[in-house]
């Protein structure tokens, strides 16, 4: 694994987020570079979701900064540049979510093209190419007319996974992708995503799946009480880990 | 069969009791009042409050009910009514008589009793000093040229209208109003071209209009008459003796003068007692049954016509204003969402015939003259978008929040989002309610006639009015209703299955 150390996908400075008095995130710092696959794990409500979705102006937050996609989120943009600003962020990020959130009212292949032809401008005969070519990949080239009511859980957030990558998106961000799956189809969504990790794709992927995290990851970073407590490689983390809430944490998680 | 007839006895019962009294002229003296109706809205100078004291009417008629009741023995007692409706009142029983400048017509003499005449009347036309359009009664005969043709009010069902009707319907656009002087103000405001009134009227009222002029002379001869029910010969003839002793006796002219009504042609009053109706110019006819049907079922299709028209109109319009409204409300920032807010309020809680009011008649108070069909179709689209904006949000909350995280996460700008992710699941929730308000806004429109917009139930009022024939024509007017409102239930039934979710197998 190749991972090049000059060029980062994503760098975010001391991100502060709080609702009120309640401190989600205090001051997370993280560094992506190109072609990493990174992994959040750490105890429900400790503010990895929050964080990740930060990462595509979903949440808004108070201070600090993330650079991505060649630009610069702040804290207190003018709301005249925020819109411009988020929306090519997001073009260039994409995001698949826990409960998969298909559009309904389109077919597999329809949810897979709409983005690149209304968004990005693409013919319809070659956004269908490559919708075809990705739910292929995501192993769906048969249910490219099936309505999402059609498809199953773990079905649905294969053809969420294709519709994230026809934006060619430089960097992946996954919202705890498998939680919402029974074992068998959670197994199956895990190795399209291991897949897409070993083929160069920036990701970060926030999980309560340690399975996952041991297939796919290249670093690991634990988040406790809106910090992040813990980074380094699966091997190191699993193996020796060096902070108390890390050990508390997989000792939980594997225990179960 | 049986108990249907029963039950059909049990309904007319009350009505044929009513008609077997009989004697009027008894219960007359035996309660000591004689019940006249008039409508005093816009009534001068038959029946009008009195300046010196609004609780009291006066004007001619009112002296007159006064006199005659007086000759009779008994108290006169004023019975409001809608001066359109006033023969219905009379058909109910509760008034004796109606009193309020009722031409003689030859479909009134076919349902009623009338007295001899006691005034004649003559129709004067009152137009715009300022108006080269209309000078003479010779502008009313050109050809309009290119040019809308002129606009005359009329006072629903009153000699005018027939007159207009009879002589120039081709060439003009009779507008119908319930009161005498909304067609002046209207006159006044260059919404009508002139209006076709009683002389009384005229005289009484042109004072206040300055900007207003009699135009030519006046024309159509005619008598007013006092109406009472059918099979009422006794007080009929009583009140005919009572004009007598009032003619020979001088006080019926010294009355007309007083107000100014007095001149040389109401002479000819005097040789009018015991005149037939062909004596004086008239063959009653009682139009029942199929033939009233035959005979007025065209206009009330036509009429037909225009409520679905109005509907067809306003209803998208209320649509799209609505869903403007409804995402100003959810998606705008802060102020647009208060005034959205208060825009929603103000429509859902303020009356639909006062809004259109607003519309047709205040409007032009300050320079906006508005053609009542515009007014009704902007009335009825203002008014039924708010409550089209509550549905559209209620669809618009219903969608999932994932829904619209999913499409900004893609990179769509927030109206993309809305547009082809949002709306179109929001709308098979509200195809339902809106399909609803469709049928309820084609009987809404029947409010648009107090801006005098011809639709299906103002005509029904108008033709009942001029035939009497009232249960045949409300027959048919619900079942035009019925036809139109089924069509609509049947295409919503379409619709919701259309939108419904079917799972669709692969194609």
């Amino acid at each position: 694994m190749t991972i090049d150390e000059q060029q980062p996908a994503l760098v975010v400075t001391k991100l502060v987020k709080s609702f009120g008095n309640n401190h989600v995130l205090s001051g997370v710092s993280l560094r992506v570079t190109r072609g990493e696959v990174c992994v959040l794990i750490g105890p429900s409500g400790g503010g990895k979701t929050t964080f990740l979705r930060c990462l595509n102006g979903l949440e808004d937050f108070q201070q600090g900064q993330i650079e991505v996609a060649g630009v610069t989120l702040s804290a207190n943009l003018q709301p005249d540049k925020r819109g411009p600003l988020l929306e090519h962020v997001r073009r260039r990020v994409g995001m698949v979510f826990q409960q998969f959130n298909l559009f309904p009212h389109r077919t597999a292949l329809g949810n897979v093209i709409e983005a690149p032809m209304h968004v990005l401008g693409q013919s319809r005969q070659a956004a269908v190419e490559q919708a075809k070519v990705l739910l292929a990949r995501v192993g769906l080239e048969d249910k490219l007319d099936h309505m999402p009511d059609m498809l199953s859980g773990g079905q649905q957030q294969r053809v969420a996974i294709a519709r994230a990558l026809a934006m060619k998106p430089e960097v992946m961000l996954f919202d705890e992708p498998t939680s919402a799956l029974d074992p068998r189809m959670a197994a199956e969504v895990e190795s399209v995503i291991a897949d897409l990790a070993a083929s160069g794709q920036t990701m970060i992927v926030v999980t309560h799946s340690l399975r996952l995290a041991r297939r796919a990851a290249h670093t690991l970073h634990v988040f406790e009480n809106g910090q992040l407590v813990e980074s380094g490689e699966p091997e190191q983390i699993f193996n020796a880990p060096q902070q108390d809430a890390t050990r508390r944490f997989l000792f939980e998680a594997e225990g179960k | 069969m049986r108990p249907k007839a029963w039950i059909v006895g049990l309904l007319l019962a009350p009505l044929l009791a009513h008609a077997a009294l009989g004697d009027t002229l008894a219960d007359v003296h035996r309660r000591g009042q004689l019940l006249w109706g008039a409508d005093s809205e816009g009534g001068g100078p038959y029946v009008y409050p009195n300046p010196a004291d609004p609780r009291q009417m006066t004007g001619f008629e009112a002296e007159l009910a006064g006199l005659l009741a007086a000759d009779l023995g008994v108290q006169a007692r004023f019975v409001q009514g809608p001066w359109q409706n006033l023969p219905a009142l009379l058909g109910t029983g509760q008034i004796d008589v109606v009193l309020n400048g009722y031409e003689l017509t030859p479909a009134r003499a076919g349902r009623m009793e009338h007295t001899r005449p006691y005034y004649i009347y003559q129709l004067a036309l009152l137009g715009r000093r300022d108006n080269p359009r209309l000078t003479s009664w010779k502008d009313l005969d050109k050809s309009p040229g290119g040019e809308p043709k002129l606009k005359i009010g009329v006072l629903e069902a009153s000699g005018a209208h027939t007159y207009l009707s009879q002589h120039y319907a081709d060439k003009v656009e009779i507008v119908v109003y319930e009161g005498t002087t909304d067609a002046m103000r209207e006159v006044e405001t260059g919404k009508l071209d002139a209006t076709l009134a009683d002389l009384p009227a005229v005289i009484f009222y042109r004072h206040r209009f300055a900007a207003l002029t009699q135009i030519g002379e006046p024309v159509g001869k005619g008598y007013y008459v006092m109406f009472v029910r059918q099979g009422e010969q006794a007080l009929r003839d009583a009140l005919d003796r009572s004009i007598d002793h009032l003619l020979a006796d001088s006080r019926l002219q010294s009355l007309y003068e007083k107000y100014g009504l007095w001149s040389e042609s109401q002479t000819e009053l005097t040789l009018l007692s015991g005149r037939s109706d062909a004596e004086l110019g008239i063959e009653a006819t009682n139009l029942r049954g199929w033939a009233a049907i035959r005979s007025r079922g065209g206009l009330l299709l036509e009429a037909a016509g225009m409520t679905i028209l109005l509907a067809c109109v306003s209803m998208p319009l209320a649509m799209l204003l609505g869903l403007l409204v409804a995402l100003g409300r959810m998606y705008g920032p802060a102020p647009l969402r208060w005034a959205m807010i208060a825009y929603i309020e103000v429509l859902r809680g303020t009356p639909l015939m006062l809004q259109l009011f607003v519309i047709f008649f205040l409007l032009p108070e300050i320079g906006f003259p508005i053609p009542s069909f515009y007014a009704a179709v902007a009335g009825l689209a203002i008014n039924y978008s708010a409550y089209e904006a509550e549905i559209y949000r209620a669809g618009l909350q219903a969608v999932p929040r994932g829904q619209m995280e999913a499409a900004v996460a893609l990179g769509m700008p927030l109206g993309m989002a809305l547009r082809r992710i949002i709306i179109p699941q929001a709308a098979r929730i509200v195809v339902p309610p809106i399909t609803n308000d469709f049928i309820a806004m084609f009987k809404d429109t029947s409010v648009c006639s107090v801006i005098t917009v011809m639709e299906l139930t103002k005509q029904y009022s108008v033709q009942r009015n001029d035939t009497g024939a009232t249960l045949e024509l409300a027959a048919l007017t619900a079942l035009l209703y019925l036809l139109m409102s089924i069509p609509l239930s049947r295409l919503a039934t379409v619709l919701e299955r259309r939108f419904a979710r079917q799972p669709r197998a692969a194609a």
